[in-house]
Parts: C-alpha cells; structure tokens; sequence
C-alpha cells in the first residue's frame, strides 16, 4: 500500500470481496460470493432503487402521464444522446444517465447508455437471453480472430444455474445454434408470425424461427416466489420496473437473495475511482471510492473484488488504477486494455404488410418476438463479410395511430382506426462485429468529470465488413418476408450510432496468452489474479446472440473459482 | 426529468387528466378562443359515438396546446396557428360563414376538404395538419375515456394470448 494513503478505521472497511456495480453481472457476483460464505460489499455510483416501492411509474395508466408518455422538449433538446434509445421516455427517463451529468468524449460517435442506480442497467434491459452455441465461442478462431479461451461445455452447466434463478421462458428448440435451457413455459406466437413461421421454413431449408427466449416468469417456482418475484402479467411496461418482480433484475432477484444471507452490504452513491493495488504483494488491495455527493474519499479493502461497472466503465476503473508496476493501468502489461472493443449491428431493419387475417387478433402485450438463429457463416465461412447476424421479427395489427396518416374524419373515421388495422410486420438484424485494435477507450488527458476522475474517449466505430452484413440482411429479410406472402417491403440502414444497441463489450477480453488478453479463462486478470472481470468487457467477441445471460454465466463461474481459490489459499 | 416522474407518480391514482389540463393556467381570451376552436376541431374529427364522447369533451383544446408548448421546438406552435387559421379561412371562403357557426356536417366538409389539400400541398402546410391531428388522435385515445371506452383498455392483462378472434365490433386494446 505505499503509493496510497490509507483510510483512517481501515478494519471497519475490510470485507471478503468488493463488487464494483450492481447492475446485471454485479448483482450475479453479490449473490454466489454471498452464499458461499463471503462478506461482501456492492459499491454502485448511482441512488438507492428499492423493489418495488422505488418504480414510481410502474402503475401509471396512459393518461396519468402528463405528456402522455413523450418528452419535453426541453428534455430532449437537453439530451442528444440518450434521447435515441428506445426505452427513454416519460415514463422510463429516471432511470437513465443525462447526458449532461456524465460527459464523456466521442472521438467517432459513440451513443452510450447508461442506467446510474441500484440495479444499474438490469431495471432498463430488453430482458432477451439466448445462450450461446458453440458456433460463438469457437467462430472468431477458426476465421483468424482472437479466440476463446472457454467452449460451450465449460459454460453449459453455468447457464443451466443462471436460468433457474433468473427464470427463462423458451421452447425447446433443438438447435445446435441455439442451446436449449433451462425453461419457464414459452410465449405464444401470434397467427400472422406462425405462418411466418411455416413459409419460411419450408422456402429456406436449414432456417429456423422460434419463439424468443426472455427473462420472464410464466410459471414461477418455490425460488422464485421465496424472493417475491411472481407470474409475468404480459403488461410490457418493464422499463418502468415490474412491481411483481416478473422480469430479471438485480433489484427483485440477486440483491435479494444476496441479501439472505445476512452478509451483503450495498453502498450508493459510491463512485469507485480506482482500484488499489499492492505493489509488495503483487495483489489488488481494495478500492478508493468518491462519495457522489460529499466527494469525500474512502478507501474499501478485500481479498477479492470483482468489476462489474459495466463494459466501458469497467475499463475506465482498470484504466485509471495506475500504480508503480501498473503505469498504464491495471493488469494492461501490454498496451491491450481499452481496446478491441466491439457492439451489435442493430443498423437494418425492415416494415412490411401482411394481407388477410383480419379475424385473427390477440390479447395481452408480450415481452418477447420470434427470433431466427444465425444462418450466416455458422458452419462455414458463405458471405462477404465475416461472422453473421439474428433476426428478431414481431406482426401486428396497426392500432389508431394509423389515423395520423390516413385520411378521414368524423365518425366513420373515428370508428374504424379504433379497430384493428391491417396487420404489419417489423424485423431488425442483430449482428456480430469484428473487434478490432484501433476501436479503443481510453482515459482523456485533460477533461475531468465532477469527481476528478478522467472522462473516457470513445474510438469505436463501423467497418466495411458492417456495411457489407446490412446490405446482406436486408437482402435476405426482404426476400424471406416476399416469400412469406408479405406486400410492401421496405428495408432501411438508419446508420445509428454504435453504442446504441447497449451491447458494447470488450477492452479487458478474455485469452489464454497474456500478451493477447488482459483475462484469463476464470476472467481473472492475468497480471493481477485477485481481480475479476466479469461484465461485458471480458467478451472477446460479441457473437450473435444478446449478451446478458452469458454475463450471467460466466460471473457465477467465476466466482465459484474465486472462492475456490480463496479456500486453496492461492489468492 | 425526476420531475416527471414526481409528477406521475403524484397523478397515478389521485387525479384525472381532464383535472389536470383543466388545471392548467389558461392564458387569457385568446387561449380559450384557441382551446374552443381546437375542442370544436376534435369534435368534428373524433366526435361522440355510441358508448364514448368526442375528443373535445375530454379536453382535447389545452392538451393539443399543453403537448405543443411542452413537448414540440417553439416553432412549432406558428404551424399550429397557422394551420387553424388556414381552417377558419377555408370555412369563409367555402360557406362565408365564420366555422363557430358551421353546423358538424359543415365541418365534416371543411375539414375534410382541408385534410386532402394539406396532405398534397407544401411540407409546412402538411406537417401543421398531421401536427394537429396527430396530437388530437393522441390526446383523445391515451384519456382514460378514449382508452377504455373508444379502446379496450386491459392495464393487467395476466397472460398473452397469441390467437384470438376478432369478432365484429371489437376494438383495439389499448396500449
């Protein structure tokens, strides 16, 4: 501890482990280090978010809402960024990072989303969780990119364990591209999506839709309703947090759980600036954290601690943990922290008609959408462009916002747009990018934020390889859709800024060779093994199917290996 | 925006939308003008139909102006003026009467007229009609009465059901 003063009452600030961040994988690390024996500490930046009595929306009926669900316009004038994201509304927006409150530098433009609470980001996901096929984990190797230092097998049984608790709906499919899980019963398809379904299956041989696989309760278990956590009302207000804890979240199900166990203590408003590292011991001491409010400074001390700020967060923690053997950062022995950072390519996407069905409705909203594995590249090296890309698509019937554009008034008009309208479909690419070394995150020379840590600089951008996928997407989508029986088709590249599909990851990625990785296999930090990453920076690459679930998994992988090598007396 | 959550998260169970446009500060005659002749638009594109009133008995005048100072860039509330008085204009040139005095098949007519002349003349003209028809559709389907009355409104439906028959004279849900 030489090059760091030590806090005054430093036994009183001693635990077992230290987790930085509370969203999603935080939340993960709090409970398995908390039920195998550990005293541990979850420092989150942001304000307290009690479940359920902190989702003030939650029960909010459309006309309770002063603007109706929009925004002000100041608001939105007040919010480049944020303001782009789906989920941000009036309803939603107290769960979202302002710009204004959290700077950063955008050398290539760059939409970061951010949720600053309790829970973090868990409150405010889309909530999809596919497991990965080991097509993912073995794909960037075999097309010559960094690969993974774990296959599918070694994480099975972990996704298996994530998907009790979380509770997954999906069918069993049988696909090797896409796992089967541990499943909570699956959501229906609507009529219009299976005849999708069917045509096109039987015109494209070898492509498969099913029904999409969510973090919803459909039929919960004794686990489940121990925590509180009960049935998904098929409401799909979950932005606004689910007052029956239906949905995942680190409020209604880590944090709880953790919390049994007598030995969690969850410290808000806690900025973490930099990890400590103990030069003598060649080990991570603890952690120096900024009061949000106070800026006061305190220090925290464990025997293990766990990153898990979020992916770009989490490399401005390592990169701003500088000491004597760590110049450039902690555990960056070789200039690769903060880069091969990586997103999804949510560019493309496509509206269609679909004629006829005009006796077929539904009832109730669903939190989920078919979804088509990857059929690009998966067994063999087919296209242009490198790695592949999903495909989410949902029907519906257009409701009365169809009035807008479509001429009539009185009550003729007023009649018909208050039926169901013709049926529309909309389908979106969720692809895999190819991370590469100059798409980087670095630590600003001159710009501080207002706890005087460094503001980050985003360098992450689009490549040729992209460009050449949307174009093959909207191909496909469109001809798959014509085939379908579908009128109308219009494709469009809105060339969205990365960041927005909130499925950054990379800069502390995963390897085998500590020259080409900055953690190992147990997502330890090869230069530093007390240190874990197990957000989105530890991914190596960004496969094609949503990330969270596989934080899930790898978080509670890894801390079973912590405490196991906590136990053996090795950390 | 923790104020808008603090203001919906007083409004949830306590008060009514009706109560809170109406609550708002009118300011001066020439608002209300403005708000009657909006209340008298709303009425004529979403009048009252069996088992739910028109839009201008749920307040639909302050909303579309609320909605427009609020939620719009201030250049905005010109088009919206601008495009009321284009619709006063047409009910002179068209029945030489002032449209207060038009009776609701007059101003059917009117607007009907108005609409296929906006939708094909110059973008500020259009985006002033889809402007106000857009906030009045808006307004009146997301009032509690326009969603559980013109709408079926289900606030916890308990299960999805992906195949369900629509029976003739079923509406929309809600959202």
């Amino acid at each position: 501890m030489a090059s760091h003063p030590t806090t005054p009452g430093a036994r009183t600030h001693t635990y077992d482990a230290i987790v930085i961040g509370s969203g999603i994988s935080g939340g993960w690390a709090a409970k398995e280090l908390c039920e195998l024996g550990l005293r541990t500490l979850v420092l989150e930046r942001g304000r307290d978010v009690q479940h359920p009595g902190d989702y003030p929306t939650a029960l909010a009926n459309p006309w309770d809402m002063p603007h109706r669900g929009r925004l002000p316009h100041e608001v939105v004038r007040a919010n480049p960024i944020v303001k782009r994201c789906y989920a941000f509304d009036e309803a939603t927006a107290h769960f979202f990072v302002k710009d204004a409150e959290h700077p950063y530098v955008q050398e290539k433009p760059f939409d970061w989303i951010r949720g600053y609470q309790v829970g973090g980001k868990s409150l405010i996901w889309a909530r999809q969780t596919q497991r990965w096929s080991r097509f993912e984990f073995e794909g960037p190797a075999r097309d010559g990119l960094a690969g993974w230092p774990i296959a599918y097998d070694d994480l099975a049984p972990w996704y298996a364990h994530v998907e009790r608790l979380a509770g997954i709906s999906g069918n069993r499919d049988g696909l090797e591209e896409l796992p089967d899980g541990e499943f909570q019963p699956p959501w229906e398809m609507n009529e219009v999506e299976r005849v999708l379904q069917s045509r096109i299956g039987a015109a494209f041989p070898g492509r498969r839709v099913v029904q999409g696989r969510c973090a919803h309760l459909t039929a919960p278990a004794a686990q489940h309703l121990a925590l509180g956590r009960s049935q998904c009302q098929a409401r799909h207000l979950c932005y606004r947090g689910c007052p029956f804890g239906a949905y995942f979240s680190s409020n209604s199900a880590t944090l709880p759980a953790a919390a049994q166990t007598g030995r969690l203590t969850v410290r808000p408003h806690s900025v973490v600036e930099s990890i400590l590292h103990d030069d003598a011991t060649g080990r991570a001491a603890g952690v120096r954290v900024v009061d949000a409010h106070s800026r006061q400074v305190t220090e925290f001390f464990a025997r293990v601690i766990f990153v898990n700020a979020s992916c770009l967060n989490t490399n401005l923690i390592l990169l701003n943990s500088r000491s004597k053997r760590f110049p450039g950062g902690l555990g960056n022995d070789h200039g690769l922290l903060g880069r091969y950072i990586a997103f999804h390519n949510y560019r493309g996407s496509l509206t269609a008609e679909m004629e006829g069905f005009g006796g077929s409705y539904y009832s109730g909203r669903r939190p989920t959408m078919p979804m088509m594995p990857s059929f690009r590249n998966v067994r063999r090296q087919e296209t242009d462009f490198q790695r592949g890309y999903m495909v989410f698509f949902t029907a519906y019937r257009r409701d009365w916002n169809r009035g807008v554009d479509e001429p009539g008034v009185g009550a003729g008009f007023k009649e018909r747009i208050a039926r169901p309208g013709p049926w529309e479909i909309f389908m979106m690419m969720q692809g895999e990018t190819v991370p590469r070394h100059e798409h980087h995150v670095r630590l600003a020379e001159d710009r501080r934020d207002a706890w005087g840590i460094p503001q980050l600089v985003t360098s992450v951008g689009y490549t040729p390889n992209d460009d050449h996928m949307v174009r093959d997407f909207l191909a496909q989508g469109e001809e798959m859709l014509a085939r379908a029986g579908a009128k109308r088709i219009h494709g469009t590249d809105d060339h969205r800024n990365p960041g927005l599909d909130i499925h950054e990851m990379g800069g502390a990625r995963m390897g085998r060779e500590p020259r080409h990785s900055v953690v190992n296999a147990t997502n330890q930090l090869h230069a530093c093994p007390n240190v874990f990453v197990t957000d989105g920076a530890c991914m190596p690459s960004t496969g094609v199917q949503n990330p969270s679930l596989t934080y899930m998994a790898l978080t509670a992988r890894a801390a079973h290996h912590a405490v196991a090598e906590l136990k053996k007396g090795s950390l | 925006m923790q104020q808008a959550a603090r203001l919906a998260a007083a409004y949830v169970g306590t008060q009514l939308p009706i109560a809170t446009w109406a609550a708002m500060p009118a300011s001066g005659a020439a608002d209300t003008e403005i708000e009657r002749l909006l209340d008298q638009i709303g009425d004529t594109i979403l009048p009252a139909t069996p088992g739910s009133p028109g839009a201008g008995e749920v307040g639909i005048g302050r909303f579309v102006l609320y909605l427009t100072a609020e939620c719009h860039p201030p250049e905005t509330a010109a088009t919206l003026h601008e495009a009321l008085a284009g619709i006063r204009r047409q009910a002179s040139r068209r029945f030489s009467r002032d449209w207060s005095t038009l009776a609701t098949g007059e101003r059917e007519v009117l607007l009907a007229d108005y609409e296929r002349e906006a939708l094909a003349a110059t973008p500020e003209r259009k985006t002033g009609w889809l402007h106000l028809k857009g906030l009045i559709l808006l307004g009146y389907f997301t009032s509690e009465a326009g969603a559980t009355r013109a709408l079926r409104y289900d606030p916890v439906p308990g299960a999805y059901r992906g195949v369900v028959p629509l029976l003739p004279g079923d509406r929309s849900w809600a959202p």
